[in-house]
């Protein structure tokens, strides 16, 4: 296994970016919605994207911010009916929602209906030239264009991806996150407490939306085309999974789903055509065995305890 | 108890959408097709040995494709090692897709990155093509389209070959042949808004129209998975047209066809390369007669290259090939005779020698390429007769 060959890169660079979507349906999870609007969300940033850098000639990265910001304001103006549901009513109004998203994108002559958008700037290609133009080509690094490209597209999206995190983190600490947490908890209780429980849904639907919408930007321009398609029920699915199988606890949850649900199906790759059949097996044995997922709050203090307990075993041993 | 709920309701949301999106897929079985032959010759002095990846959608809502395709190359396959022994050894690696973009550009990567094969075939979806084809052309390694149909495949770039006749050549085709012996002048569309195979399909039979002067009198859509089309075709034949041109996959097509005779719509019908499909016949029954297909390979037609290689895939699959096989097994033909000329598994001699080809007889009919790489090939216009495909 080469760790520089493009393939590797690439599947890493998808990990990466499911790691992206994954927090943003953490974030919505965190108040205990249960939001299946994500594809629609990643649609409309992916779309904006596109089309701001195809036809509008935008730089890539401004491209992205406005797309995750058409994504938010969408969420601002659907969010307002819809956060009054709960349970199983938002989740059927949201994928509606989604749904509705797709067969716009399937009408409207400037997403090109069905057909899509295709040849769009590629990440790599875009991060190259400005390498490029900075001075510094690949074989000035000793690896090869294409690695070069991949290897750019994978620091960008991990950088991103830090920031992201450490944000996640940052927000989980804060005053919100822990309003956030008293909201799942017990709506009820959290009202007594004085919080605005509408005004903290509405937050973290918008801020899981505009994850979502920046992902479908980046989603695009790394795949190079967009069709309504992409984002149909299956990504809605996809993106759910990655919280069920990974845990919606902590944020380590969905993005450990997030890893295991992407690189599962290439390192079943040999199994061809029993590929599917591996992958939903390993499905159903984790949900019959961690029901709330792989990972849980309490599964790092588990883990951490059993080991401070076998170190001060061993340290009574040796008195 | 209030989180055992709430992760009791995700499950019970996950196994929904799943249920839902079974639904919409409209979910079609597939069985393992046998292995094919000819792996176990021993390679000799002077033998090229050719690795060649295919990228196929082998599991998913479109696996159909996939298992013609395969059952296609694993023929060619076959007969090639035998015919081309000593010279020539092709060894296939295939890779499912699924019918997604990020599956297809992993595929694509893995097979030049790990397993470095010197040409790619596939993936079996225009919209797959055109988000794995860049990569490919990125590397410099030839990726050979056997079913992309689209407008702009080619201009991808240098490396992207298909030989899959675009719609821009099959259907005008069949709209002057039917027209010529019918005489229409009056038109009317039906397509599916939400697939862009269908809807490449019908700015081509639009444009087309408007070429032969004949009278658009309206149009109508509906989507993949409807099942009821008596709305749209009850408004169509208030419009009373001569000819109607249907875009569509075999599924659909084949039902709208049935409604429209049922409806007594008694204008001529013209489908697009959806209806290359044995399954018309099942779905549309007797409403099938008289409808015209342009296709690139008909199993039918009297030429002996055709017969022997329909012979040759029944005894081997117990059914006749449809023209996802026949193209399969053009491509990887034109392939073989390529390296073959190259004289070596070479990704930039083969793309030289793949950019030159001239009248190449396969049995999907004669192709070449222009300096554009876009085949140019002629395609057959056929009629529905006795409930099989006759030529026209």
């Amino acid at each position: 296994m080469d760790l520089l060959n493009p393939y590797n890169l690439q599947v890493i660079t998808f990990i990466v970016l499911n790691g992206i979507l994954a927090i943003s349906i953490y974030i919505t999870l965190m108040t205990g919605q249960l939001s299946l609007g994500h594809a629609g969300f990643m649609s409309i940033g992916a779309y904006t994207a596109s089309i701001l850098t195809k036809q509008a000639d935008l730089p890539l990265f401004a491209a992205l911010l406005l797309g995750a910001l058409a994504a938010g304001l969408i969420a601002l103006l659907i969010g307002a009916p819809t956060l009054k549901l709960h349970g199983l009513y938002l989740a059927i109004a949201t994928l509606g929602f989604g749904e509705v998203v797709r067969v716009i994108m399937l009408n409207m002559e400037i997403t090109n209906g069905a057909l899509g958008l295709t040849g769009l700037k590629s990440i790599g290609n875009t991060l190259y030239e400005w390498q490029k133009a900075i001075g510094v080509s690949a074989q000035s690094v000793g690896v090869s264009v294409m690695q070069m490209k991949a290897l750019l597209t994978l620091f960008f999206l991990v950088l991103l991806f830090a920031v992201i995190l450490f944000l996640t983190l940052r927000l989980n600490r804060s005053r919100i996150g822990r309003a956030f947490e008293a909201i799942k908890a017990d709506e009820t209780a959290a009202k007594a407490m004085g919080l605005q429980i509408s005004y903290y849904k509405m937050l973290a639907f918008i801020i899981g939306s505009v994850l979502a919408g920046f992902c479908g930007g980046l989603f695009a321009h790394i795949t190079t085309t967009v069709t309504p398609d992409d984002f149909n029920y299956h990504k809605v699915v996809e993106i759910l999974s990655f919280a069920v199988i990974g845990g919606s606890e902590i944020v380590w949850g969905p993005l450990f789903g997030a890893l295991l649900l992407t690189s599962l199906p290439e390192l079943l790759r040999s199994l061809a055509e029993y590929k599917m059949i591996m992958y939903g097996a390993i499905m159903v044995l984790v949900m019959a065995f961690r029901p709330h997922g792989l990972i849980a709050a309490d599964t790092f203090q588990k883990l951490f305890r059993r080991r401070s307990k076998q170190a001060s075993a061993a340290k009574k041993e040796e008195f | 108890m209030n989180k055992k709920r709430f992760s009791q309701l995700l499950a019970t949301c996950l196994l929904g959408t799943t249920i839902l999106a079974g639904c919409g897929g409209g979910a079609s079985t597939s069985t393992p097709a046998p292995a094919g032959g000819g792996e176990a010759q021993q390679s000799a002095g002077g033998e090229i040995t050719a690795k060649i990846g295919v990228v196929s959608f082998l599991s998913g809502t479109g696996a159909a494709y996939g298992e013609a395709q395969k059952a296609g190359l694993e023929l060619a396959l076959a007969e090639l090692n035998e015919a081309n022994k000593g010279k020539l050894k092709i060894e296939l690696q295939m890779e499912d897709s699924g019918g997604k973009k990020e599956s297809a550009i992993n595929a694509v990567n893995k097979l030049i990155n790990q397993d470095n094969v010197v040409a790619i075939i596939g993936p079996t979806l225009s919209g797959e093509m055109f988000a794995a084809g860049p990569v490919a052309n990125e590397a410099e390694t030839p990726i050979f389209g056997i079913s992309n149909t689209a407008e702009g495949i080619n201009d991808i770039g240098e490396y992207v070959f298909r030989n899959s006749l675009p719609e821009s050549i099959a259907i005008p085709t069949a709209m002057k042949a039917a027209q010529e012996k019918k005489g229409f002048k009056k038109a009317a569309f039906i397509y599916a808004a939400n697939d862009d195979f269908s809807v490449s399909g019908f700015k081509t039979m639009k444009a087309t129209a408007e070429q032969m002067g004949l009278e658009n009198l309206g149009e109508a859509t509906f989507s993949n998975g409807d099942v009821d089309f008596s709305a749209q075709l009850t408004k169509i034949k208030e419009l009373n047209p001569d000819v109607l041109l249907v875009s569509a996959l075999y599924k659909e097509g084949s039902l709208v066809v049935k409604k429209a005779r049922e409806l007594g719509i008694t204008a001529t019908i013209i489908g697009g390369n959806g209806f290359n499909n044995p399954q018309v016949f099942e779905i549309a029954g007797d409403a099938a007669e008289g409808l015209i297909v342009a296709t690139p390979f008909s199993p039918e037609k009297q030429d002996e290259k055709v017969q022997t290689f329909v012979k040759a895939f029944e005894a081997k699959y117990g059914k006749k090939p449809d023209q996802f096989a026949a193209q399969a097994y053009d491509g990887l033909y034109i392939i073989a005779q390529s390296l073959l000329a190259a004289g070596k598994a070479d990704r930039n001699a083969l793309r030289d020698q793949l950019a030159q080809l001239k009248d190449f007889q396969g049995v999907s009919g004669k192709l070449s390429f222009d300096e554009k790489r876009t085949p140019v090939g002629e395609a057959v216009v056929v009629e529905v007769k006795g409930g099989k495909f006759v030529p026209f």
